[in-house]
């Protein structure tokens, strides 16, 4: 077990060792180790590289620090910048949890119910890598698809998400009413200068969805420049299509099973009542 | 006789209205006060040594290989890779079990370690001790089993015509309960099926024990086990010794809601100490203790209810299946409270109920609290609602009519000598006033389904209120031999209770001390810890421990309180029944004569060793018929609800619930125990199932398998506590915890039933059970 104080101690130890895991809040990969499925053969501490552990402005988005625990991303002044990922970490476990567990933890982790990871997919969030080769910059997107990986030696710094200043909901649905998995969650972003509504569904697949035709198709009908409301029927309309997208009709005749149906149908309540709250 | 609690002790222990004005005179010892459990700060605080916190010079650490597999042939097993491993000490299976290589707590039908053939997920294969966890964890890796996968039977319904998976047969017991006149039908005909799901006990603490070898061979095992000296002549047998050289030590229990720590776990811990001669500590993870473990039986129950045009019950015929996994464990006794239950607390003329537990491959069902009487409660209740329906009549009313009292008749044939105050309980949660909408608060304070700032929309969620009434019986059944053996002592005014009456939580020790205050007038009473060499108190189930340990414990300290007084009583020329003990002084019955107890005493030391044996029971007979109870204890509950009917997420607003309890003997203590079953319920009702696949459980852990929280235990009205006192127990009480467990689930259906109008036929309910159209 190493505990780097900067980015670069942390790389070059991670570079050193590679056979080492890094860790930040621990809240996946310890259980993962004390259930006997993980046994690293080193650790690379994360906890006190102080500069991944707070945020900063630039040029229009704010550069996250993967360090930032859900319970600090919960706060108010948080929750004012990016409302969205702050509902997402207050909804991400009981508070021994939410102190602990990181945002860089919850992507690397890439859990399908990782509550962050629905909102990051919305806001096309940027994940800033340090490596021994130098620093890279990847959309989660990629990352949870597979389709760029963290190579040996690097780290997720930085997470760079767009300051939109304008109504953002996160919602999930879940067994009980106190903290636990999500059966499914949406999360629904306005972008008010580029005229768009960005929604993603969490939960309901290996990573987070995102249904662009019923984005694009809901956007079309906003009225942006004044009272953005819609009628009933087109958040209906819009929760349905989300829905049809992102747990779609099996091939042929074959029916969806009940429990698929219900999957469904929460996704396309839960994506109208998101919709609803960010324009209402 | 009647007592009612309205004038005796506060029937709102925890009203709010408490806070306001001070609790009139509450005794500060003895019965009816609120004394607090003697170990309840070291438990809160975390120094309370557990199992698992115990430890021992020399210590081997131990790890049990379990089955992956459901049902499987095992060809061979070579354990030659984690013998040689340097630091493991033993390795055994099967074949290294020196005594009975089965066990059974009714039928002796289970291997200790499976021989040739694998009949659930997580059965027992072979053990390893090794001088560290991992290693031991890496040895049972290191053990090759080749299997020959087969055929699980899951679908208990098949497990009739399914080839045998066991020598005893499939079928574990059958019951065709016969009552009236098969041939009587009712002018209103209501029918359901219900599947009822596998709760888990889930305690706190995983299982853990420690075992040591003693120098005359035998073995001693510090471990929290709930039925001590049960398992210890299960356990001997297996070792191959005689009882009397096997020891078990009961170490705090951490939560048990059914059995704890049974053979299956103890056994292995034994033999590995007795094999290796060292000190061997077993700490089960999470989910070998989901694994290991019993279950509530899953159930399918088919009911048809006749009633005439009033809505009076006239037939009720019914078929129970429990699904009792792959051995017989207590399923017979499961069984039989199931079909005696299985119209619930109501009058009804002719009953029909046959009842079957079947074996299959599923993981092990057990005795959990109130089992039996829980999974019918909750399709009666449906019954009931479905039958209130249909005739157009108010759910409680409809109850109302058909209520039970003292000196009926149970379907099978027995007779309610116990006070039944079954109307009483439901007009108390009837008329009780229903929890305020929260149309006045401000809107981000609701705590709406789905939790604070969750999904949930007030204008899609309809609150439900529903009506359970439910009944289980305390004490063993069908002509156990119920028996607990008590001894207090008393030294410079101080008493010691000896009993080996396990607290699991229940509160035991806390009343035993209340008891001996109450007799003896004693200010300081220890509880010695319980082991084996001690005579029997019995398991710790059916809450037992209230009345027969608890009327042990009187009866010793009655004699004790004899020994003292009998010179002073010959001293003064009267009889010990005119003196009396109160705040270390005895006074004479006119006052005239006094003397204080200390110097009664004068450096005596009295002890005294007492019985308590309740009037025996009879097992069924072949058409279910039987005086086959002590004891009945009755509940009803009043539930309100809030669903969402988009989601089919439901919050439990509010349980009202009017209990039948006796006699109050600690006012605290009854509540937290009401409150702790009601809580269970709820989880039965809403979360709780140990999903399977195949035989295969899929989530053995917290995350998957989902307990109440604090935000889901909705709040708790207790709002009736009958205290009728039941002449045939000791102090007339009853025991409290099991009575809400069985009741709540079906009291939460019922309040879904009334929000979203759906039939609400399966335990737990399902989100997309509880979805309605907006309409």
């Amino acid at each position: 077990m190493t505990l780097p104080a900067s980015l670069d101690e942390a790389v070059a130890a991670l570079t050193a060792m590679p056979a080492a895991v890094p860790v930040a809040g621990g809240t996946d990969l310890m259980a993962a180790v004390n259930r006997g499925q993980l046994r690293p053969a080193g650790l690379v501490g994360l906890g006190r590289i102080n500069e991944i552990r707070g945020w900063q402005y630039q040029d229009g988005h704010a550069l996250l620090g993967a360090g930032l625990t859900h319970a600090r991303m919960g706060r108010p002044d948080f929750a004012a910048l990016i409302p969205a990922l702050a509902a997402a970490s207050r909804a991400a476990g009981p508070p021994q949890i939410r102190n602990a567990g990181t945002l860089g933890g919850n992507v690397v982790t890439a859990a399908p119910t990782g509550d962050s990871l629905p909102v990051l997919a919305a806001l096309e969030a940027d994940l800033v890598v340090v490596g021994p080769l130098g620093t890279r910059e990847i959309p989660v997107s990629h990352l949870l698809a597979g389709r760029d990986l963290l190579a040996a030696g690097e780290l997720v710094a930085f997470v760079r998400v767009p300051l939109l200043h304008a109504p953002q909901v996160f919602l999930k649905a879940t067994g009980r009413t106190g903290p636990a998995r999500a059966t499914a969650s949406v999360a629904v972003v306005l972008d008010p200068a580029r005229r768009g509504v960005r929604c993603a569904v969490g939960a309901v697949a290996p990573m987070p969805l995102r249904p662009l035709e019923a984005e694009r198709w809901i956007a079309s009908l906003v009225d942006w420049d004044n009272d953005r409301g819609l009628a009933p029927e087109a958040l209906t309309a819009f929760g349905e299509y989300v829905a049809a997208a992102c747990v779609p009709d099996p091939p042929g005749d074959e029916q969806l099973p009940p429990a698929v149906l219900h999957l469904r149908r929460t996704v396309a309540t839960l994506a109208r009542r998101a919709l609803g709250r960010a324009l209402s | 006789m009647s007592n009612d609690a309205t004038t005796a002790i506060p029937t709102l222990p925890f009203a709010e209205a408490a806070g306001a004005a001070p609790e009139p005179e509450t005794p500060l010892r003895g019965l009816g006060a609120s004394l607090p459990q003697a170990d309840a700060r070291a438990k809160a605080e975390g120094t309370f040594p557990y199992a698992s916190d115990l430890w021992a010079e020399g210590l081997l650490w131990a790890a049990v290989l379990r089955s992956p597999h459901a049902h499987a042939r095992i060809v061979s097993v070579d354990t030659s890779a984690a013998e040689a491993m340097p630091g493991v000490r033993a390795v055994i299976t099967a074949g290294d079990v020196p005594g009975t290589a089965t066990y059974g707590r009714q039928v002796a039908d289970r291997p200790v370690f499976a021989d040739g053939l694998v009949r659930h997920h997580g059965e027992a294969i072979a053990a390893v001790a090794a001088d560290h966890p991992d290693t031991a964890r890496l040895a049972t890796a290191a053990i090759l089993v080749e299997y020959e996968l087969l055929e699980p039977v899951t679908d208990p319904e098949k497990a009739f015509a399914a080839e045998p998976l066991h020598p005893d047969g499939n079928l574990i017991r059958h019951i065709p309960l016969r009552f009236g006149d098969p041939d009587a039908t009712g002018e209103v005909v209501v029918e359901g099926l219900y599947r009822i799901g596998r709760q888990d006990p889930a305690p706190i603490g995983a299982e853990a024990g420690l075992a040591v070898p003693r120098p005359d061979g035998g073995v001693e095992l510090y471990t929290a086990s709930t039925d001590p000296h049960t398992d210890r002549d299960l356990a001997a047998a297996c070792f191959g010794l005689a009882p009397d050289q096997v020891k078990i030590v009961v170490t705090g229990v951490p939560g048990a809601t059914g059995d704890r720590e049974d053979p299956g776990f103890q056994i292995p811990l034994g033999l590995l100490a007795l094999r290796t001669g060292c000190p061997v500590k077993l700490t089960a993870t999470r989910e070998e203790s989901f694994l290991g473990h019993a279950h509530r039986h899953p159930t399918l129950l088919r009911y048809r209810h006749h009633a005439d045009a009033e809505g009076r019950l006239v037939k009720v015929e019914a078929q129970i299946l429990l699904d009792a996994g792959a051995y017989a464990d207590s399923s017979s006794e499961s069984l039989a409270a199931a079909v005696a239950f299985a119209c619930g607390p109501y009058v009804v003329p002719h009953a029909f109920v046959e009842g079957w537990a079947v074996r299959t491959n599923n993981p092990p069902s057990g005795h959990v609290r109130g089992e039996g009487a829980m999974q019918v409660c909750a399709a009666y209740e449906a019954q009931m609602d479905k039958l209130a329906g249909r005739l157009g009549v108010d759910p409680a009313e409809l109850r109302m009519r058909n209520v039970l009292s003292t000196g009926d008749l149970l379907p099978t044939g027995q007779t309610v000598t116990c006070p039944a105050p079954v109307a009483e309980l439901l007009a108390a949660v009837r008329d009780f006033p229903l929890p305020a909408l929260p149309k006045d608060t401000p809107e981000e304070d609701w705590l709406l389904p789905g939790g604070p700032e969750g999904a949930g929309e007030p204008g899609a969620v309809r609150r439900g209120v529903g009506y359970a009434l439910g009944m289980v019986h305390m004490l063993g059944a069908e002509g156990t031999d119920e028996v607990s053996t008590a001894t207090v002592r008393v030294l410079d005014g101080v008493a010691t209770v000896i009993c080996s009456a396990v607290d699991t939580g229940s509160g035991f020790s806390t009343l035993a001390r209340q008891i001996v205050q109450e007799t003896l007038g004693v200010e300081e009473v220890h509880v010695a810890p319980v082991d084996t060499d001690q005579p029997p108190a019995g398991a710790a189930t059916h809450g037992r421990h209230t009345w027969v340990s608890g009327g042990a414990v009187e009866r010793a300290a009655r004699m004790v309180r004899t020994q003292l007084l009998q010179p002073l009583a010959h001293k003064f020329g009267m009889s010990t029944e005119l003196l009396q003990i109160s705040d270390g002084k005895i006074t004479s019955y006119d006052g005239v004569l006094s003397t204080t107890v200390a110097e009664e005493m004068n450096g005596k030391e009295l002890w005294a060793t007492a019985q308590c044996r309740p009037h025996p029971t009879e097992p069924l007979d072949e058409s279910g018929q039987g005086d086959a109870f002590v004891g009945l204890a009755f509940c009803a509950i009043r539930a309100v609800v809030d669903v969402d009917i988009e989601l089919g997420s439901v919050r439990v607003v509010e349980m009202a619930v009017a209990q039948d309890v006796g006699r109050i003997l600690n006012p605290a203590q009854l509540a937290v125990r009401i409150e702790a079953g009601v809580t269970q319920g709820v989880g039965a009702a809403l979360t709780e199932n140990l999903r399977t696949a195949r035989g295969l459980v899929r989530h053995p852990d917290l995350t998957g398998y989902a307990l109440p929280t604090s935000l889901d235990a909705p709040d708790i009205r207790i709002v009736k506590l009958v205290e009728e006192r039941d002449v045939v127990a000791p102090f007339g009480a009853k025991a409290a915890s099991a009575v809400p467990v069985v009741t709540s689930p079906a009291a939460v259906a019922a309040a879904v039933r009334a929000a979203t109008g759906r039939p609400v036929n399966r335990l737990p309910i399902r989100p997309q059970s509880a979805v309605a159209t907006t309409a």
